[in-house]
């Protein structure tokens, strides 16, 4: 059951992430708090190199992948932290965010020709609803 | 229909994250968990200049920049504990929906520390939200 733990550590790790940044942007700006929340992605960074876990050789295309995806969640939090700032509900901002999948989802359809289940098309259609809500 | 600039700063994260979702997928399937970690933590390093403005940065309150930088290790921490709950026997399709409902934390949470309140149609839309979230990560 050590799996279970460690999921539900997931969902406080994430929870608390999602509160203290919006706790902290009430005073500082998008730009300065990502330069601050990447401070403090850096100890486990460190401590997975000092624990040995990265070794062999390593495929160039992941290594330019994974360098993508932290440009890219660096930009996502950014806008993340606009909305905290310009008044956003930290609930309601949360859950909309929540919603990535849609995006993966879609790209995977399109460029990986996977099939979407009858679930996931319900889950699209219901966080469109979810979206216009918001916007009304 | 008006979107509310946070609506649209919101949806414009959505939008990145799903492709970080789409490209974890892929750089998976070439680099072990814990590397796809390091070298996106590279990624996020290589932000850092365009991000630093000066000295000026540090005179914001020690509590709030406590607040961030402990954000950071959380989401980090948050995904570190998502790769060792599937390292340790856990199904991907019980552990990405069981870790999904984190929002629903934030939405208990952030009423009573934040004293935010929602009205019934955002209720509704976070109804729908925690529903397709559900669904999607099913």
């Amino acid at each position: 059951m050590k799996w279970f733990w460690y999921s539900i550590l997931t969902v406080i790790g994430w929870a608390g992430w999602a509160l203290f940044l919006k706790i902290g942007s009430v005073e500082i700006p998008s730009e300065p708090a990502l330069f601050f929340q990447t401070l403090g992605t850096l100890p486990l960074a460190v401590a997975l190199l000092a624990a040995g876990t990265v070794r062999g050789p390593q495929n160039r295309r992941g290594i330019v992948y994974s360098l993508l995806i932290g440009i890219l969640t660096g930009v996502g939090i950014l806008f993340l932290l606009a909305a905290y700032r310009l008044g956003g509900n930290t609930a309601v901002v949360s859950v909309t965010t929540a919603l990535y999948p849609v995006v993966t989802i879609a790209l995977a359809v399109t460029l990986l020709r996977e099939k979407l289940t009858q679930r996931q098309v319900l889950g699209l259609g219901l966080s469109l609803v979810s979206i216009v809500l918001f916007s009304l | 229909m008006h979107i509310a600039p946070w609506l649209l700063y919101t949806i414009l994260a959505l939008s990145f994250f799903g492709i970080v979702g789409f490209l974890q997928k892929l750089s998976t399937d070439l680099l072990s968990a814990e590397s796809a970690l390091v070298w996106l933590t590279v990624g996020f390093v290589l932000m850092e200049p365009f991000l630093y403005s000066g000295t000026s940065m540090f005179h914001y309150s020690a509590r709030s920049i406590t607040f961030v930088v402990a954000g950071g290790l959380l989401n980090a921490l948050g995904s570190w504990a998502l790769l060792a709950a599937m390292k340790n026997g856990g199904k991907a399709s019980v552990v990405v929906p069981m870790t999904a409902v984190y929002p629903m934390v934030v939405c208990v949470v952030a009423p009573l520390l934040l004293k935010e309140h929602l009205t019934s149609i955002q209720a509704a839309g976070m109804a729908c939200g925690m529903g397709a979230i559900f669904l999607l990560a099913s």
